[in-house]
């Protein structure tokens, strides 16, 4: 029998950690307190070393609390973060997504800085300043970066907060032996879809929803072993997806994975989330690394960045990008599915839509469709929010009003 | 004169049966060695990449496995212009602009889904020219929740 109005609006018969209120995805004002307290004080991956291989090469990073860096290998080799602000009168100073720049310069009053983050020229300071201001005064805003975890550059808005080991602590232990060889970046893109983080980093929490992917299905739901992987989670709001063997010749047109990773068992894929919104996802060839930067409640741009080794022939890298493309590509099986699934969580969740009860409540005793690293993600989320997941507005705070039913 | 415009129709006729999903009638406009290939420059990681690359068997594979798939139902329309035509003996390398429109099956709402060249070599040594291969020449990088229907 279908729901009454109360009946919707009804508490999940679930224990509290199994649901969440959907509203904590189109709320403005949790929106704005997640940059604040999710986002500034985490270490987020803002690019590869690959991509800054030289000095004085540069890359920028919207951040995800919304602060525009640059990234930046010094002629020390050293890679450092400033604001892509210039302290004179605000403006951009870098405004290629890359480059090289020996010297920063604002293309507005000229102010210079280097890849150390000095300003090393003002125009006509004297005349204008006398000895009032002067360069060591107008130096660029550093932000926190460390390189890690396969040459990540990572970066961090929170000058207090732990190193990035710290952060991270075991989640990456099941990776590291595959994080060893060098890599570089061969693939990247940015998708917008008009949903919340959240649920992008929820898809790549559980894999319940192979359901949506036919290739999933065949090579992985329907072969031996696919249910024995298992999630283990980790502090701070990170999970980990164990491997099994992908048959990706049941998929017609697929075939064995030739080229493969060092120490990976061949067809191999492991899973690992890193809190609030970065997966690592090695699967047989190929290295995909998802950064989530959330635009709004109800919008995303999500990073993909595909991955090989440094030492790949051409031959090899070849086979890498093909591989990639077959489902993670733009035009690729998988990563249409997944975002159009998003895209209609959006779509059914937006504010107004009476969406009303997230269900997280599968249990499988941690394994591939339990929905335990959702579980975990949300735990987290409501430590560091101060507001229960399946209850936001809870006490004082104001509740936003809700659409009849 | 005759021959150019045989040539554009082929790039005109590739464009509608794409767009009516006919992939068949898309395959008839190839020939048994065509190579198709979607490549794009990324400003941000400064690297050439490729985004497909099939041969033939590749793409009929591609298009039998699509209905099995999960995809959005948006029609997509592609607008096409032959630019230049250069005869090279028995073939041609013929550069089209392409701009692909996806329409919303609910509402009807029309929006421009990307912009890329169309770099095709298309064989003439036959009765009917054919295309031997295409390059999708992406412009545009940044496609939503993407397509399952390559361009």
């Amino acid at each position: 029998m279908a729901k009454s109005g109360a009946d919707w609006n009804a508490t999940p018969k679930f224990p509290a950690t199994h649901y969440v209120d959907s509203r904590i995805y189109t709320d403005q004002a949790i929106f704005e307190e997640e940059k604040e307290k999710l986002f500034k004080p985490s270490w987020i991956i803002a690019c590869h070393e690959s991509e800054i291989a030289n000095a004085f090469d540069y890359r920028l990073f919207a951040h995800p609390s919304g602060v525009p860096l640059i990234i930046v290998r010094g002629d020390d080799q050293k890679v450092r973060s400033f604001y892509n602000i210039c302290p004179h009168r605000g403006n951009t100073i870098l405004y290629d997504p890359a480059g090289n720049a020996r010297r920063m310069t604002c293309i507005f009053h000229a102010w210079s800085y280097d890849t150390r983050g000095n300003c090393i020229e003002i125009s006509r300071a004297e005349q204008g300043y006398q000895d009032r201001f002067r360069k060591e005064d107008a130096s660029l805003r550093e932000v926190r970066t460390e390189v890690g975890f396969g040459g990540f550059i990572w970066v961090n808005l929170d000058d207090a907060a732990s190193p990035l080991k710290d952060y991270i602590g075991p989640s990456m232990d099941i990776l590291a032996p595959y994080m060893v060889e060098p890599m570089e970046v061969f693939h990247f893109n940015r998708a917008i879809v008009n949903t919340n983080y959240k649920l992008w980093h929820d898809t790549n929490s559980e894999f319940y929803h192979d359901f949506v992917h036919y290739f999933n299905r065949i090579t992985g739901m329907m072969q031996p072993g696919y249910f024995d992987r298992r999630y283990t989670a980790f502090p701070n709001g990170h999970a980990s997806v164990g491997s099994m063997s992908i048959q990706y010749d049941k998929y017609e047109g697929s075939k064995e994975r030739a080229v493969g990773w060092p120490g990976l068992t061949p067809g191999g894929w492991y899973m690992v989330d890193l809190f609030p919104g970065l997966t690592y996802n090695l699967r047989t060839s190929v290295l995909r690394i998802d950064t989530a930067i959330p635009l709004g409640p109800n919008q995303v741009a999500i990073e993909f960045r595909g991955l090989g080794l440094k030492s790949d022939t051409p031959a090899q890298r070849a086979q890498r990008v093909f591989d990639h493309n077959t489902i993670w590509g733009p035009f690729g099986r998988n990563l249409h599915e997944d975002l159009l699934a998003v895209h209609g969580q959006g779509r059914a969740m937006r504010e107004g839509t009476d969406s009303r009860w997230v269900i997280h409540g599968r249990e499988e005793g941690s394994t591939i469709h339990d929905e335990i690293g959702m579980r975990h993600f949300y735990a987290e989320w409501s430590r560091r929010m101060g507001r229960a997941a399946h209850d936001p507005f809870r006490g004082n705070r104001p509740a936003p009003e809700r659409a009849a039913a | 004169m005759e021959q150019r415009a045989q040539i554009e129709e082929l790039v005109y006729r590739s464009c509608m049966a794409l767009d009516e999903r006919d992939f068949k009638g898309f395959l008839e406009l190839c020939d048994p060695g065509f190579r198709y290939k979607v490549t794009v420059y990324s400003p941000e990681i400064r690297k050439e990449m490729v985004w497909l690359d099939q041969d033939r068997r590749g793409m009929e594979t591609l298009f039998t496995n699509l209905p099995r798939h999960n995809s959005d139902h948006s029609p997509l329309v592609r607008h096409a212009t032959v630019y230049t035509v250069k005869m090279n003996g028995g073939e041609a390398e013929v550069i089209s602009a392409l701009q692909v429109f996806r329409t919303a099956l609910d509402g009807g709402a029309t929006e421009l889904f990307g912009v890329a060249r169309l770099i095709d070599t298309v064989k003439l040594d036959g009765g009917t020219p054919r295309l031997a291969s295409r390059v999708v020449r992406m412009e545009t990088r940044q496609l939503g929740f993407g397509s399952h229907v390559p361009f």
